[in-house]
């Protein structure tokens, strides 16, 4: 990407703007998939936008509605565990169940209030790459009042099934800070403080998601 | 030694800090935390991964940051963002990218990346000239999108590790990699040297205040988000700001072979 930063300049002449008009309708390189899981990127911002970003809406249903939306399209139990860790092997059945609810909670409640900012800003896919047969990376920009625009990744992971192929994400990457890594040093610094018990960690995230149910009564920022 | 500061006025100052590092190094036998048994090989690894020997003292300066950012930088960032109008901010914000220019390009340079470096330089002719002192960013409108270069990613492309995480007061987090990038920035930086050469200290203080304000108002909702949805916000600054770095290092070009969820991982249903 750095390397062709002289190349830019070309990018604005008409011979190429004529280049790309003649090939918009395959774009090189991107492979079926690539397209894809681009197209599945770009569709799910839209419906999220759509359905989120309305302020008339109730935040109850926004919450509602983040929640499908999340268990339709992320990978809640690949993220979950992974996020877990370690840990994961050492929680009972009961506690891996109410673990996945909480954190489920977590994500839904502490991202659903994120979306009202994006409101008319599109995201812009600038690029895709394969990383394995089964997951794309799709790199895009989301753009900002003041100064660069920020660059979020998708992970996308196919799922090839009878019926056809599934999609879900499986990380989000915010300018570098991907969401499943930090969560993970996150609920992996509780563990520790709490004697390695994964009890210690659903008792934390029930207080957390409690608060950040009713957002009245614990610290909200204001925007 | 007396040359070396007549060449470099601020090698004084920039003195203080690795040695304030040295003192925070030795005093944090006092604040280290609990090295796990050999036993228990798994928390072990663990504990070399989260790499934060000194976390009962990180936590504390950490503490000591919040407070003093709560009581002084946050508002102020808070009034540069609602206040200023964008149009006024990204003129803030190009000055300062482009102050920072030689500094880029000397670590450019320091990295062997020739092509990088002459990017650099022009957009710093450009936006000095055409931008109006950097006011604008021309040089980005014509197709040359600017970056930004550090010491501590110079030598990390030399091959330094980054040590043990390290919180300093007022800068944040950082390890002693980048925390000897920063003293050599300082004291190379051009800026530095011709405001120390000329009495004009105030133009440092200046800048790095406007800096800090700017960085602070640019992250202000990131922040705010993610402390409010971390249980432990400690750790996850900590864990934020090494993938942070990592990336820069590899100037934005993630690896496809950071650990990540799977979709082979989803339990058995």
């Amino acid at each position: 990407m750095l390397s062709k930063r002289f190349l830019r300049p070309v990018f604005r002449t008409p011979v190429f703007v004529l280049a790309v008009a003649l090939s918009l309708s395959k774009p090189a390189g991107a492979t079926g998939l690539e397209e894809d899981a681009a197209d599945f990127i770009r569709s799910l911002s839209q419906d999220a936008i759509e359905s989120l970003t309305r302020k008339e809406t109730a935040r109850e249903a926004r919450i509602g509605k983040f929640r499908d939306l999340f268990n339709k399209h992320f990978a809640v139990k690949s993220i979950g565990r992974f996020v877990l860790g370690r840990n994961w092997r050492k929680a009972t059945k009961d506690e891996r169940a109410e673990y996945l609810k909480l954190f489920e909670d977590l994500m839904v409640v502490s991202y659903v209030d994120r979306f009202k900012r994006y409101a008319g800003d599109n995201l812009e896919i600038a690029k895709t790459r394969a990383e394995n047969e089964t997951t794309v990376t799709v790199f895009s920009l989301l753009p900002r009042d003041a100064g660069k625009p920020v660059n979020i990744l998708w992970r996308v992971g196919v799922l090839k099934k009878s019926g056809g192929v599934v999609m879900k994400i499986l990380d989000v990457v915010v300018e570098g800070a991907s969401m499943s890594q930090t969560l993970r040093s996150d609920f992996g610094s509780i563990i520790r403080q709490r004697d390695g018990k994964v009890s210690g960690l659903i008792e934390e995230l029930r207080l957390k998601t409690a608060a950040l149910k009713n957002p009245d009564k614990a610290e909200t920022s204001k925007n | 030694m007396r040359k070396i500061f007549r060449l470099f006025p601020r090698f004084r100052v920039g003195l203080f800090v690795p040695a304030a590092a040295l003192v925070i190094a030795l005093f944090s036998g006092a604040g280290c935390a609990v090295v796990p048994p050999a036993s228990d090989p798994e928390a072990f690894a663990e504990f070399r991964e989260v790499n934060d020997p000194a976390e009962p003292l990180n936590r504390a300066i950490f503490e000591f940051n919040r407070g003093l950012d709560t009581a002084f930088l946050k508002p102020v960032a808070k009034a540069y963002r609602d206040i200023l109008p964008p149009f006024v901010q990204d003129r803030f914000k190009h000055a300062l990218a482009n102050l920072r220019s030689p500094i880029i390009f000397i670590n450019d340079l320091l990295q062997g990346e020739l092509d990088r470096a002459i990017a650099t330089l022009v957009r710093f002719m450009i936006n000095s000239t055409w931008g109006l002192l950097g006011l604008n960013d021309l040089a980005t409108d014509m197709g040359m999108e600017g970056h930004d270069e550090d010491f501590g990613q110079t030598l990390a492309v030399w091959g330094a590790g980054e040590g043990p995480y390290l919180m300093l007061p007022l800068f944040g987090p950082s390890n002693p990699r980048d925390t000897i990038g920063l003293v050599v920035d300082y004291l190379i930086n051009p800026f530095n040297l011709w405001a120390a050469n000329t009495d004009r200290d105030f133009a440092v203080f200046a800048r790095t205040g406007t800096r800090a304000v700017d960085m602070r108002a640019t992250h202000m909702e990131a922040l705010d988000d993610l402390e409010k949805s971390s249980l432990d916000f400690y750790a996850s600054i900590r864990s934020l700001y090494r993938q942070r770095r990592l990336g820069e290092v590899s100037n934005g070009d993630p690896s496809a072979n950071s650990p990540a969820p799977g979709l082979s991982q989803a339990p058995r249903q």
